[in-house]
């Protein structure tokens, strides 16, 4: 139970106004958990303990491309308190997840490939913390090692090393509207440029925890997630269990901006409490969080854009690679909505927009706070500005000139019939703006 | 240069949209109401608060369909054992999506209320509220108490729960990319301050203003808590934080060689809540969870090129990028 929401009959707010129209919707009333927040009473998934509770942690690949071809665990198994081993022969179920595609192993096979530096290949559960460094460095491995292929713009070359069997292109988004070309032959102002944007970490001030159990012939998982239900569907699959049999419950979540929609602890905890029968805790430490979890795509954005003489914009042609690294995680719909994003908030005639999730054996990239959007406005919002320049117009109004409206017709084609408010944040800013002395150009 | 400086300052604006949910599947959500004998509320979700405040949200929005205060609402949320599924906590999604499936199985659950209220009041259930403890009539109080109606749902073994769930209605784009990705967009508008010293590299970000059309807030402090928190996530992604990757190794994977943007880097944020209700909203609302970070990287990439003439294509614009752009030019 989430137990920070604390209800009961509360002191009736005097200052609401009586009876039916808005009494609490519209107002800044205090957040449900924000006093156990403060005063630091929150238990989270690194709070918890349990008796007779065992520790777990991975072993993870130190290579970006290779077959796994043997795994001894025979020296860590002997060392005092390692209470088990597990590897990909232990999984009863599908050793399979990924939100989109199922293409990330829980534990990599003996046999199986290594995409990334950071792939887990074995869990070891001791009865104290301490006792699992030690064993981890007992691990022996072999690897056969892979030609690995780092950039997307290589991997999507003919001949590149083939990180996934289905190929390194991933999925691909393609939108058309009117005729590019054509508007690009007439228009008087054409700007193209190449943008890149790097790869980010969410950095969450929590990182991935959880405490699993078994209780009453239930699989009990306490975890820091963003999707409970969606973990509960990979939990059940992998340990070939009915959904019924897994009860996911969020722990408090101390931040998670895309991070904690993918798989981290939560298979491996469920794993290890199911063959063991005793509760199992872990808590990544940070180097951990940050080599395991999934990172912002970076792109490379190809943009063209075209306008009249003053300043209406004509065409937009643009295409986009983003490295997704060795897993899809939410790699297609962050390209996909890129791609859908392209255009900025503007009305565009004429458009084509192609976007590439490709696979490379970097560290995978998923989902993170916008998805695609911020590297694809980084791009659309230069684009704007060098064509300001070019018409010899500020940058507000090139955007008012531009910007949708109630019955603007995206690149997808979707008619906009409610809530358009892009004009009304352009003037609100720039008016706040003026106020404050920050811009100084015209009304 | 300002006052014989090596300081520049410059101003840049970033406009955004983006689409509420997921694109162009079916991201449905839903909710359970159990409207309790003292009139207190207890609300299931799937919904994951991770911080972003959903739970205090769909607080609010319950006890606004039930005429009742905030404090009598418990929101029991990301229980796969007691809560159904609200799909994931991204997307921007779970105020518009979440807060529908709440708002509905409130209606459901208030039902019944109003249909007993209306057999005691004699007057068709439509034309009754509730609110502040009693049942409304035409915006009239009447002398009906809401505890009452309950304790009579219950002595005629009445129940008050209700369920709901909502699917924003997104069709699949086709092989052109035709088709209607998102139910409904927020938009943006940021406008960055910079001072930029040319000696040493240094962007300073002085002041944002963040306009941004959320739909209706439904708890103002908590959109500006996400606005600010976007913009100085956006600052970090402009100007300091990289990944650094060499052979599919990450060189930083420590907090002390990854920098993120600290609260000496905050700078002034001036956010302004813009309007403009969504008729398919909860009450109105739209999301604002990664709009408020998406704009700010663009126009500090704009404002940095006002100040110093020169544009960066590639982020983030480090000390050493401007440095070498200016000095190397």
């Amino acid at each position: 139970m989430n137990s920070e929401s604390r209800g009961g009959k509360g002191p009736e707010l005097t200052s609401f106004p009586e009876g039916p129209g808005f009494r609490v919707v519209g107002r800044s009333l205090p957040r449900v958990d924000g006093t156990a927040k403060v005063t630091g009473g929150a238990r989270f998934a690194a709070d918890c303990k349990l008796p007779g509770m065992l520790f777990a942690r991975v072993l993870r690949s130190t290579v970006p491309h290779a077959v796994l071809r043997r795994l001894d665990a025979a020296g860590a198994l002997s060392l005092p308190g390692v209470a088990a081993v597990f590897t990909a022969a232990d999984i009863p179920g599908n050793n399979a997840v990924g939100i989109i595609v199922k293409d990330e192993p829980v534990l990599v096979e003996t046999g199986g490939r290594i995409r990334r530096i950071g792939d887990p290949l074995a869990l070891v559960v001791g009865e104290s913390e301490a006792v699992l460094e030690a064993a981890l460095a007992k691990i022996k491995v072999e690897y056969e090692e892979l030609p690995p292929v780092f950039s997307p713009l290589e991997a999507m070359r003919e001949g590149a090393p083939q990180i996934h069997e289905k190929g390194n292109v991933q999925s691909v988004t393609r939108i058309k509207k009117g005729d590019v070309e054509a508007a690009l032959a007439q228009a008087k102002f054409v700007v193209t440029h190449r943008y890149t944007t790097q790869m980010v970490e969410h950095a969450y001030l929590e990182t991935e925890a959880g405490v699993a159990a078994v209780e009453n012939g239930l699989l009990v998982i306490w975890v820091s997630t963003q999707n409970p239900h969606y973990d509960r569907r990979e939990v059940a699959r992998v340990l070939n269990l009915g959904q019924h049999r897994v009860r996911i419950v969020q722990a408090p979540t101390g931040g998670g901006f895309g991070g904690k929609l993918d798989i981290s602890v939560q298979c491996l905890l469920g794993l290890a409490a199911w063959k063991t029968g005793r509760p199992v805790k872990m808590c990544y430490r940070r180097e951990e969080s940050m080599i395991a979890s999934t990172k912002r795509h970076p792109f490379v954005i190809d943009y063209t854009s075209a306008c009249d003489g003053e300043g209406r914009l004509l065409a937009v042609k643009v295409r986009i690679v983003g490295d997704t690294g060795a897993y899809a995680s939410y790699g297609p719909p962050t390209l996909k909505r890129a791609a859908v994003h392209a255009t900025g908030p503007y009305e565009v005639p004429n458009v084509f927009i192609e976007s590439f999730c490709v696979y490379t054996n970097n560290p995978p990239a998923g989902a993170m706070r916008g998805f695609g959007v911020p590297q694809i406005a980084f791009a659309h919002e230069s684009q704007m500005d060098l064509l300001a320049e070019a018409v010899g117009c500020d940058p507000f109004t090139i955007r008012l000139r531009n910007c949708y409206r109630t019955g603007s017709v995206t690149a997808t084609g979707q008619r906009l019939t409610a809530s358009v408010g892009i004009e009304e944040t352009i003037l609100r800013a720039r008016a706040r703006a003026q106020e404050l002395g920050i811009w100084r150009g015209e009304p | 240069m300002e006052g014989g400086t090596m300081k520049k300052r410059g101003v840049g604006v970033g406009c955004m949209w983006y689409g509420i949910g997921n694109t162009g599947v079916p991201n449905p959500a839903g909710a359970f109401v159990d409207f309790l004998d003292d009139g207190t509320v207890l609300v299931l979700t799937g919904c994951a608060d991770i911080g972003q405040g959903s739970s205090t949200v769909l607080a609010q929005i319950a006890a606004e369909e039930l005429g009742v205060n905030m404090e009598d609402v418990l929101v029991v949320a990301g229980d796969t054992g007691v809560s159904p599924d609200a799909g994931a906590t991204s997307a921007s999604r779970q105020t518009y999506i979440s807060g529908n499936a709440v708002r509905l199985a409130a209606q459901q659950a208030k039902q019944v209320l109003l249909e007993e209220a209306a057999e005691v009041l004699g007057a068709p259930a439509g034309e009754l509220e509730t609110a502040s403890g009693f049942v409304w009539r035409n915006g009239e109080r009447t002398s009906l108490a809401l505890e009452e109606v309950l304790s009579r749902c219950r002595a005629k073994g009445k129940l008050s729960l209700g369920g709901g769930s909502f699917n924003p209605a997104a069709t699949q784009l086709d092989a052109d990319g035709q088709g209607v990705p998102y139910a409904t967009y927020s938009f943006a508008t940021q406008v960055v301050e910079v001072e930029v010293d040319v000696e040493t590299g240094k962007v300073s970000v002085l002041r944002i203003v963040a306009a941004h059309d959320v739909g209706r807030a439904i708890n103002p402090a908590a959109v500006e808590g996400q606005i600010e928190g976007g913009c100085v996530m956006g600052l970090g992604y402009a100007l300091l934080e990289e990944v650094r990757v060499k052979e599919g190794k990450i060189e930083n994977p420590a907090l002390s060689v990854y920098l993120v943007p600290m609260s000496l880097d905050v700078p002034e944020i001036h956010t302004i809540i813009v309007e403009e209700e969504e008729p398919s909203g909860p009450f109105g609302a739209k999301g604002v969870g990664e709009p408020a970070l998406i704009p700010t990287a663009a126009a500090v990439a704009n404002a940095v090129a006002d100040a110093l003439g020169v544009r960066f294509y590639e982020l983030p614009i480090t000390l050493e990028k401007v440095v070498e752009a200016v000095h190397g030019s």
